[in-house]
């Protein structure tokens, strides 16, 4: 199977997937904003409609609109400094006000519905270079940042006080988040993304250890659910956005579990 | 300052109306000394001066009520300042104002110092479930603060006596524990202003007593200007060389040995670590 073509570009597109989701999502997950990735993802959609409206590549039309949804956000939050789910309730409706009336408008020449639950076969040579334009970039930028961001997320007055520029660390990482999200979603789907950027940080989370740690299990977990998701959706011919989040529901409840098990063995040898 | 202006103005009328050319050059002399002392003053003012604050008002909303109002202030270098005032007096947003992560609604407050450590009041400070270990909290810091030699880690755990817990999660650590951690953090990178909101509130008596005769040290010894809120007044009395007391939106400096005499009824406080509490 992988002597196929599109095989190849969605198996290598998955591994830019696996790193860039949770290595966004712990930051948000930790700074209790994973609802932003469902946000965003959604924003995305209207993205990919706007992009195939003006005949460009949807993977750029997503990140472009994406991004200046990312902003928004970050704006907005100055004005509603408590109620930044409200902020997210408004940019959802402006997103999927949109997505929803270009593509019931029937204008568009394509079909966005493999953008909603993701699709192995459609990856073009242009969304190739999109994909790896994007990662290339946004990996390097979470490596220049990895510190600032950390504390920004662990305790932000302490980064202030050390000199970090919150503000505008804050903007570059709404674009990442974009970033993330566009390269995912032509295999992932809108409607799983936000999964893929929870669910393997949540279960690394489980495993008590320190950031480091934690953030390269995430990426191991994430590695393992998409490729899983994305062999198996191939031989059962399903999409793989949705079997991916299953895998990766699967894999939380098998390390739940062993956490149980190895709790309940720990506390009988002891007594 | 203000006597020194005086004289300065009789010697100007007195040279002027001299004849005795001899004694002009005197005057002209003992003139000059009168300025560089009169400059020196203002200039010494300005240079040992870590923390000064004018007409400092502040509301969180823009408006009444105020938290406070019109305050002055003025922190020379290496004083040990404990903040005191009841619950609610707007000691915590006077620090966050010197932090500069609060704006004066009008007013102003400057800080000379080049480099802040600080300690934030436990109970604003929940983030018990980050995954994040004492040596990953205080290597990210050394890295914002642009610091090249990782040794300053181990320095500033052995400081604390905190050497054992390098690899635990800081969610895990005691109250007493996480807050030796946060001061160790706070003095990484020789900060010459440490600002610590509440540092003994949870903490033992033993760990208080190493804590406060901790800070004690790096102000005597190395010049370091602490400013501290505290609730626990025998401490601020016997620790600090100033207390600072807040009330109404405005506050005013005194020595310890006064302080104690007007609010403790006259306890001295040497038991370094008390019960008398606002
Ligand atoms: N973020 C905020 N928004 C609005 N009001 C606030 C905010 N933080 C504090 N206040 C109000 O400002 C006043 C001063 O609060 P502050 O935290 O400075 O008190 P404090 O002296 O530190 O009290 P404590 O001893 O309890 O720590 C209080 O009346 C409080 O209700
Ligand atoms: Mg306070």
């Amino acid at each position: 199977m992988l002597q196929y073509s599109f095989m190849q570009n969605a198996v290598l597109v998955s591994v830019f997937i696996s790193i860039l989701c949770p290595s966004i999502g712990i930051f948000l997950v930790l700074r209790r904003y994973s609802m932003i990735g469902d946000t965003l993802s959604h924003a995305s959609l209207a993205g990919v409609t706007l992009g195939l409206l003006a005949g460009q590549n949807p993977i750029l039309g997503a990140f472009v609109f994406t991004s200046i949804c990312g902003a928004l956000i970050e704006f907005l939050r100055n004005y509603f400094k408590k109620y930044t789910d409200l902020i997210l309730t408004i940019v959802l409706s402006l997103s999927v006000g949109t997505a929803i009336t270009i593509i019931s408008s029937g204008k568009l020449k394509a079909n966005a519905d493999s953008f909603l639950f993701g699709s192995i076969l459609t990856v073009t040579q242009f969304d190739m270079i999109m994909v790896l334009v994007l990662s290339i970039i946004s990996v390097l930028t979470l490596i220049i940042l990895y510190h600032q961001m950390l504390y920004i997320a662990y305790d932000e007055e302490a980064a202030r006080v050390a000199g970090v520029r919150v503000k505008l660390i804050n903007y570059v990482f709404s674009i990442l988040v974009a970033s993330a999200i566009s390269v995912s979603i032509r295999i992932v789907g809108v409607l799983v993304l936000s999964s893929m950027i929870a669910l393997p940080v949540a279960t690394a989370l489980q495993l008590g250890k320190g950031f480091r740690v934690t953030l390269i299990f995430s990426i191991v977990f994430s590695m393992v659910d998409i490729m899983t998701g994305l062999f198996v959706s191939y031989y059962l011919n399903v999409a793989p956005g949705g079997f991916t989040a299953l895998v990766s529901v699967a894999v939380l409840v098998v390390v739940l579990v062993g956490k149980t098990v190895q709790a309940r063995l720990r506390a009988r040898r002891a007594a | 300052m203000n006597t020194s202006g005086f004289y300065l103005q009789i010697q100007l009328i007195c040279v002027y109306n001299m004849n005795d050319n001899r004694e002009k050059q005197i005057c002209q002399v003992r003139m000059s000394c009168i300025c560089i002392y009169f400059f020196s003053g203002q200039w010494a003012e300005r240079v040992y001066t870590m923390i000064t604050a004018k007409d400092l008002s502040f509301s969180y909303t823009g408006s009444p009520p105020y938290v406070l109002r019109g305050l002055n202030l003025m922190i020379k270098e290496g004083e040990y300042v404990s903040v005191v005032g009841e619950n609610g007096c707007g000691k915590s947003t006077l620090m966050r104002l010197i932090l500069k992560f609060l704006k004066p609604t009008s007013g102003s407050i400057a800080t000379k110092a080049a480099r802040v450590g600080y300690v934030p009041q436990k109970s604003d400070y929940s983030n018990a479930g980050f995954p994040i270990t004492v040596y990953e909290a205080l290597d990210s810091y050394r890295r914002l603060l642009k610091i090249r030699d990782k040794s300053v880690i181990e320095a500033g755990l052995q400081q604390v006596g905190m050497q054992a817990f390098a690899g635990a999660l800081m969610g895990t650590l005691s109250g007493g524990q996480g807050q030796k951690i946060l001061i160790a953090r706070a003095l990484m990178g020789a900060p010459d202003l440490l600002i610590l909101d509440e540092p003994s509130t949870g903490v033992d008596i033993q760990s208080q007593q190493e804590i406060y005769g901790f800070l004690k040290g790096i102000n005597q010894n190395n010049g370091i200007t602490i400013v501290s809120v505290e609730h626990n007044l025998d401490a601020a009395v016997s620790n600090s060389t100033l207390i600072y007391h807040l009330t109404d939106g405005r506050g005013h400096l005194c020595s310890p040995k006064k302080y104690a005499q007007e609010f403790l009824g006259g306890k001295s406080g040497q038991g370094g670590v008390g019960n008398a509490a606002i």
